[in-house]
This record gives C-alpha cells, sequence and structure tokens, in this order.
C-alpha cells in the first residue's frame, strides 16, 4: 500500500495547517506521512515542537528548490 | 502522487511552445503537465497519436491526457495515444456513449492504456457511474474526479472516496496556483486531507477553475517568486498585509520585518491564517524575551497580529 501524502500547496492559507494536524492526529503510532510543500516548513516544526513535542519526528526527504518533502513521523507511544 | 498543470491553463497554446509551458510547471515545483488533446492540434476530432507522438520527441512530462469525448470507432486510436505515454486518459462520463462502454473498454483493454471517466462531487452521478464502469469489467475503465470548489459543495466527498476509491484514477482540482486565497471555507482542506488518508496516489492535475481566472494563471506560471514587503527602519509602528506575499516568503517577510523594527517598536500584521506558527517560530528564533506577541482579532477569513520588540531599559 502506498504513503499518506498531504501536498499543502493547494489548500488555502487559513486551512493549511488544521489539514496537517488533523493528519498527522489521525495516523497510528508508528505511521507517517509525506507532507508536500513549496517552501521550507520549517515554522510548522516549531509548532509542533510546542504542541507536539516528543510524538513527532522530522525527516526532509527533498529540500527545494521549488519543493519541498518532509516525513513527518508519529513517535512508537 | 504527481502534481500536474492542465495546458487549459494556457488555451491556444502551439504545439512548439509546451515544452516552454513544462519548465515554467517545473520552476513552480510541478510534475508535470497534462495535455488537452484538440485544443493545440486543430479539432477535437484530430488524430490523438500525432500530438502524443510529439510531446515523447520533445520530453515533455505528461502525466495526462484529456480527451472531450470517445466512442466505439475512436477508441483505438486514443487508446494508442495513452499507452505510448503511459499515462490515463480523461474524458467526460457523459461523453461516452453507455451502450459503447464495454467495446471502448475492450479498445483500451487491447491496447494497454486506461481511460477514466470524470465525474463531479455529487454522490448520486458518482454512483451511477461507477456502476457503468463495473458492469464494462475491465480494470482498463476508471473514474476521474472533477473537484470544483468554487462551485459545487464537497460535502458527500467522504461517501465519494468510501465508494469509488478503488476506481480513482485521476483528480482534477479546478483552482489552486494563484486562486487558492479564494477556496477558504469550501472543504478544501478537508478534502486533501481525507484524499490523503485515503493514500491516493495517481494524478493530481490543477485547471483552472474558469476563463475569468486564466490572466493570474498565466502570470502565477510567468513569476515563479513574488516580492516581499518594504522594510520600514526607525518607525513606530509598520502595518505588514502579508495576504499577498506568497506563503513561501511568508515568514522570511515577517522575519525580515521584525528584524527591521526599532527598539520598542510594533509590528502590525493582517493574514489569513492563524499566526501561531509565526509566533512560535518568533520564539524558537528570536532571544527569548526580546518581543511580545498579541493576537488581536481572530478570523475565519483575516487575522491580526501585533509584535512588538522590547527596547533596550535605559
Amino acid at each position: 500500500m502506498s504513503g499518506i501524502e498531504l501536498d499543502i500547496r493547494l489548500v488555502p492559507p487559513h486551512e493549511k495547517h488544521p489539514a496537517i494536524f488533523r493528519t498527522f492526529d489521525a495516523l497510528g503510532s508508528g505511521e507517517g506521512f509525506t507532507l508536500v510543500n513549496d517552501h521550507d516548513p520549517y515554522p510548522l516544526r516549531h509548532q509542533f515542537e510546542a504542541t507536539r513535542s516528543g510524538q513527532f519526528d522530522w525527516t526532509y526527504v527533498e529540500r527545494g528548490p521549488a519543493v519541498w518533502r518532509v516525513l513527518i513521523g508519529k513517535s512508537r507511544a | 502522487m504527481k502534481v500536474a498543470l492542465s495546458t487549459a491553463a494556457a488555451p491556444g497554446l502551439a504545439a512548439e511552445s509546451l515544452v516552454a509551458f513544462d519548465e515554467a510547471c517545473r520552476r513552480r515545483g510541478l510534475d508535470g503537465l497534462e495535455l488537452v488533446l484538440g485544443s493545440a492540434s486543430g479539432g477535437p476530432d484530430a488524430d490523438p497519436e500525432r500530438p502524443c507522438a510529439a510531446a515523447r520527441a520533445a520530453g515533455l512530462r505528461v502525466v495526462a491526457l484529456a480527451a472531450a469525448r470517445v466512442d466505439a470507432a475512436t477508441a483505438p486510436a486514443l487508446a494508442r495515444a495513452a499507452a505510448s505515454l503511459e499515462v490515463p486518459v480523461s474524458v467526460p462520463g457523459a461523453a461516452v456513449p453507455e451502450a459503447e462502454l464495454a467495446a471502448v473498454g475492450r479498445a483500451f483493454a487491447r491496447a494497454g492504456g486506461r481511460l477514466l471517466l470524470a465525474h463531479g462531487s455529487a454522490l448520486d452521478a458518482v454512483l451511477a457511474l461507477l456502476a457503468a464502469v463495473r458492469a464494462a469489467r475491465t480494470p482498463a475503465l476508471g473514474l476521474a474526479w472533477e473537484v470544483r470548489p468554487s462551485s459545487e459543495s464537497l460535502d458527500e466527498r467522504g461517501a465519494i472516496l468510501l465508494a469509488a476509491r478503488a476506481e480513482l484514477g485521476l483528480v482534477r482540482f479546478f483552482g489552486g496556483g494563484p486562486e487558492q486565497h479564494d477556496q477558504g471555507g469550501r472543504g478544501v482542506g478537508s478534502f486533501f486531507h481525507e484524499l490523503a488518508l485515503s493514500r491516493y496516489d495517481g494524478p493530481l492535475v490543477l485547471h483552472p477553475s474558469g476563463s475569468a481566472a486564466l490572466p493570474r494563471w498565466s502570470r502565477w506560471l510567468a513569476s515563479h517568486k513574488s516580492a516581499g514587503c518594504g522594510h520600514g527602519h526607525d518607525a513606530r509602528a509598520i502595518a505588514l498585509d502579508v495576504r499577498d506575499v506568497e506563503p513561501r516568503d511568508r515568514l522570511d517577510t515577517v522575519l525580515g520585518a521584525y528584524r527591521a523594527l526599532g527598539p520598542g517598536a510594533t509590528l502590525e500584521l493582517t493574514l489569513d491564517h492563524d499566526p501561531s506558527c509565526m509566533y512560535y517560530t518568533l520564539r524558537a528564533t528570536e532571544e527569548e524575551g526580546s518581543f511580545a506577541f498579541r493576537t488581536v482579532g481572530h478570523g475565519p477569513e483575516v487575522w491580526r497580529a501585533e509584535v512588538t520588540k522590547r527596547g533596550a531599559r535605559t
């Protein structure tokens, strides 16, 4: 089965972060999803660190210049 | 998942201009284009294999084909065209005579191509088309979902995904790109959230919502970076409306403006999303206690926040 991929470039600005956190929150522990964006989503990482500290891991799969892909995993409980 | 732009974003484009179109898509981070047959090759009944051979020769990154109609007589040529590029071709569901659907499906199965029947976001219509596709009993037929958030409700998206996920071979999204700012509050975020959880990994084709949007798409394609904002220096307050700044440039713009503030000065931000991410980023990148962050207006469409740089005490 293929992975979960959320392309956030297509989502209106104020729905981006809610869609990302809802997708993350729907994951089982040990699962992950690939976030696709048109810029480095590091502000989001700060928000993850502030609100879901210790519950996620963050791995860059592609770093620009036009597309960024980050594998965001939910840590095993 | 491959994200492509329909050549409908540049109607009337000459065949030789498609290379530049594909290159503009690449600069925008898109994986390729959807070639609309009949637009660059004469009438809608023109031979579909010719533009596909030209596309292959030019090395275009064709992710999907779109045709206006197909029947038992025209199916073999269209199927060969799709098979030659190893991409699916979609047609409006209503444009295939139902009595010929099985024969059309067989032609695609023989050629090794895949035909996707396009539908909208009304569950009843999707179920009717799904039944017709299943009755033809060939994996060479599938569905293409046309998502029009600006004109059609997405309320039945969950049921559609549940019913038709296995047959779904393409999503065509009317919007995104320069239009994403107009599509708030229409379920787009939830749609992509649910599509992601369904593990959809087929092509996703962006398409202008209508001809009125075409000039914005052509500007969007031509400029892959937007200008930031002006910087203030000694002003006590700088107003910055980031709604006109491209999402990818926003944080740099805000941080740049913040760093240009004098001690005690305030940055007044206007945004179209919750500014929490900016708060967390400032907290992570700037010295602790060096700023005060206050959200002064909450959505649903517009947010306002004030960031004050704390002054050096004298």
